[in-house]
């Protein structure tokens, strides 16, 4: 394995793909953003840093178990959270040494380092543990039972940093084990579960920070004002949607086509009666006059942008078809 | 050459779909020439034969070899034949006759002579106007027949006539006389209807058009525009920077009593102008222009009245009369109140004391009426920015702008830039 070998913790939990749900467990496992995070930043890390040091060190090391020729180094580390009866809370996470000839984890490392974050969240456990690749790898069961010690029923939980950046879709799963009867023996397998994303205001606050650094759609927001308008029109694109989700739904209901629901259409019909908010003169002169407002700015903006585009095209036409008085740089006029 | 009966036979066989029209305007091509135009006098019989609009174009070229023939028209009962030419513009049918378009419009150019041959413009509006709209592939293109359209609107005294077709954006010229004409003769209808900023905007157009060498429509032009400006503004605005060179060098040397005129204007005094006015009426009588030079004169008045908006809140009308150099009072009272009704300033007079109090623009823009307006404007500009855009990209791609500007990069640095490959055409490689 090429030379950072550190275990990213980072059990993310299991995105809520469409693909029916294998597990029977009924364990409802909810994610917080920063594992997420976590695991991606530690892959990230130790990707950069295999680039930087040689690629001929990584490529004779890439023959080495779980990298892969040419694929980025795989990361391991713990989760950590909380567990409630069936809910399982991963708020946590961190990375773990995996020893590269053995294939296990460094026992010493991991019991360390979760004595350091009892003392800071004593109410966490570790829940797990998290990897990065497409799929699940063989000696990942090994891994898998070696922590089992630790957590009877620990969670696994992957990221694929392969994933198309245009599909919606969080890359991240979360197995869990169970012991199936495969070929007439007991075996433990991972099977899939579902998973929600919890957060908390913090950390929302910093993912939308985040989010915004980067345009996620190939740059071409690159200003300010213009990916807040994007995130404008979609809110808006996306009420749009629901008012006419609602409004097909109550002309179904009015042909007769769906049964006819009270409780809905007392919903439906409070909810119209909230607008419009206000109703009065005043309003109508200020929110007249703010809108005006706006117009007469965009009209402004679009002014200067149709001048600026005159103006060039002015000096063009002067530059190619008048006959110069006197030229910037003289020369021209001796052709 | 086929005979006439012939060809009249053709003409109303092969009018049906459009592959007989175009079957039979390559016949007509044919037959076309000084040996139609012999037998003009004999085609008159003929044209009764064929009806305007299922047979625009052979009627089109009949009707052409009889109008140019040379030969007097009134031979054909000289009344009778505009009734013909008349009747025909007014009911053709306008794909046929896009096919032979100079031929129309030399059709349309023999209305014009021959009615203003008769001093009655006024029975040239109406076809000329339909002709106007069935020539034209867009509404956006200027075609000769407008100038005459609107020279006959302007002889008839027609103001309201020549509106339709000036309301009309023009992006598409062939013709430059053609622009020069549209907009001399579109500024003096707007001027004879009283709309000062829209006439301004056309000789604006004639004035700063490209030209290589002045010419005499452009001066005329520039004359009014003066005057023009005047009256809107109390001032005139220097060449912008898309005036020909041509004409930013000699237009001021043409029109040299009118920049005098302008420059005592900005002088503010109403006595000064007039005898200014007075000891030059003569040129200004032979150009035409005293009607307007008079309207300058007059709007002296409201220039500073609307000066004094400026400075005074409220201020009295004897006030008014002697700042701004009127004789009474009451005088006064007429300006502002006419002012007042032009919204050109808002103010309230009270009768008791004869006072007036200035006021500010009470628009408050929270009107419904005014989203629409602003927003029907900004529709306006969407449009023209693309056109401006798609505009300059055609510019950046002509060989001359691109001979140019990579002879001067050639120039500066005597070897080629790698990174300048993109822009210098390729043959200098």
């Amino acid at each position: 394995m090429s030379a950072p070998s550190d275990a990213a913790p980072a059990v993310s939990a299991p995105a809520p793909t469409t693909t029916a749900a294998a597990s029977s467990g009924g364990f409802t496992f909810k994610l917080h953003p920063l594992v997420i995070v976590n695991v991606s930043d530690h892959h990230t890390r130790v990707k950069a840093q295999a680039a930087c040091s040689g690629d001929s060190s990584s490529s004779s090391s890439a023959a080495g178990a779980g990298a892969g020729a040419g694929q980025p180094p795989r990361v391991f580390g713990c989760v950590i959270g909380v567990q409630r009866g069936r809910t399982v809370e991963i708020f946590n996470s961190f990375e773990l040494v995996l020893d590269p000839v053995s294939g296990t984890l460094d026992r010493a490392f991991l019991e360390k380092k979760q004595e350091l974050y009892k003392k800071v969240f004593p109410d966490f456990y570790v829940l797990g543990w998290y990897s990065t690749g497409s799929d699940v790898h063989d000696t990942d069961m090994q891994i898998h039972k070696a922590l089992m010690d630790v957590n009877e029923s620990p969670v696994y939980l992957l990221l694929n940093p392969t994933i198309n950046l245009s599909q919606k879709d969080l890359p991240v799963t979360i197995y869990e084990s169970e012991l199936h009867v495969i070929d007439g023996s007991p075996q433990l397998i991972f099977v899939r579960s579902n998973y929600t994303i919890e957060t908390v205001e913090a950390e929302r606050i910093s993912v939308d920070h985040v989010a915004h650094l980067k345009p996620s759609d190939g740059g071409s927001a690159a200003t300010q004002l213009a990916a807040h308008l994007t995130g404008i029109h979609s809110a808006i694109k996306m009420l749009n949607s629901r008012v006419r989700v609602i409004h097909q739904y109550l002309v179904a209901m009015q042909k007769g086509d769906i049964p006819v629901d009270n409780s809905l259409l007392r919903q439906v019909s409070s909810l119209v009666r909230r607008l419009p908010a206000m109703e009065s003169q005043k309003f109508q002169d200020d929110f007249l006059m703010e809108y005006n407002d706006t117009l007469l700015m965009t009209y402004l903006a679009m002014f200067t942008n149709c001048s600026s585009t005159m103006n060039e095209l002015v000096e063009k036409i002067n530059t190619s078809y008048e006959r110069p008085t006197t030229r910037r740089g003289g020369r021209g006029a001796f052709m | 050459m086929e005979s006439l009966e012939a060809l009249v036979a053709h003409i109303q066989g092969l009018s049906g779909s459009p592959e007989e029209v175009a079957h039979l305007h390559s016949l007509l091509k044919q037959a076309d020439g000084d040996s139609l135009r012999a037998h003009a006098a004999a085609l008159v019989p003929f044209l009764a034969h064929l009806s305007p609009e299922t047979h625009s174009l052979g009627y089109l070229y009949l009707l052409e070899a009889c109008a140019t023939s040379g030969s007097n028209l009134s031979e054909f009962g000289g009344g009778d034949f505009l009734v013909t030419i008349a009747g025909f513009l007014t009911a053709c049918s306008a794909d046929q006759i896009r096919l032979a378009p100079d031929k129309f419009l030399n059709v349309c150019r023999v209305l014009k002579d021959q009615v203003m041959q008769l001093n009655m413009p006024i029975r040239g509006i109406a076809p000329l106007r339909t002709a106007v709209r069935k020539i034209q592939s867009s509404p956006e293109q200027l075609t000769p027949v407008h100038a005459d359209y609107l020279l006959l609107c302007l002889l008839a005294k027609q103001y309201k006539a020549g509106l339709s077709i000036l309301e009309d954006d023009i992006f598409e010229v062939d013709q430059p006389k053609d622009l020069f004409l549209y907009c001399y003769y579109g500024g003096m209808i707007y001027i004879g209807l009283k709309k000062f900023p829209k006439a301004l905007e056309l000789l604006h157009n004639a004035v700063t058009a490209p030209m290589s060498m002045l010419n005499a429509i452009a001066v005329e032009a520039y004359k009014k525009y003066v005057l023009v400006s005047l009256i809107v503004n109390g001032q005139v605005p220097s060449f912008p920077k898309y005036t020909s060179v041509s004409a930013q060098r000699s237009m001021k040397n043409h029109a040299q009593f009118y920049v005098e005129l302008s420059t005592s204007y900005s002088n503010g005094r109403y006595t000064d102008l007039e005898t200014f006015v007075q000891a030059n009426s003569a040129t200004f009588q032979s150009d035409n222009n005293l009607g307007l030079v008079k309207q300058v004169l007059s709007s002296m008045y409201k220039r500073n009245i609307q000066r004094l908006t400026q400075t005074y809140l409220t201020l009295s009308l004897e006030d008014i009369a002697r700042s701004v150099q009127l004789e009474t009072p009451r005088d006064a009272e007429m300006h502002v109140l006419r002012m007042i009704e032009d919204g050109e300033i808002h103010a309230t007079i009270n009768q008791k004391d004869g006072m007036v109090s200035f006021h500010e623009d009470p628009e408050q823009y929270k009107s419904v009426e005014m989203v629409e307006h602003i927003d029907s404007s900004i529709q306006r500009l969407t449009a023209l920015s693309k056109k401006l855009a798609s505009i300059d990209e055609n510019m950046s791609c002509d060989p001359a702008y691109l001979m140019k500007t990579g002879r001067d990069r050639g120039r500066f640095d005597g070897r080629f830039d790698y990174d300048d490959y993109d822009s210098v055409p390729h043959k200098f490689f």
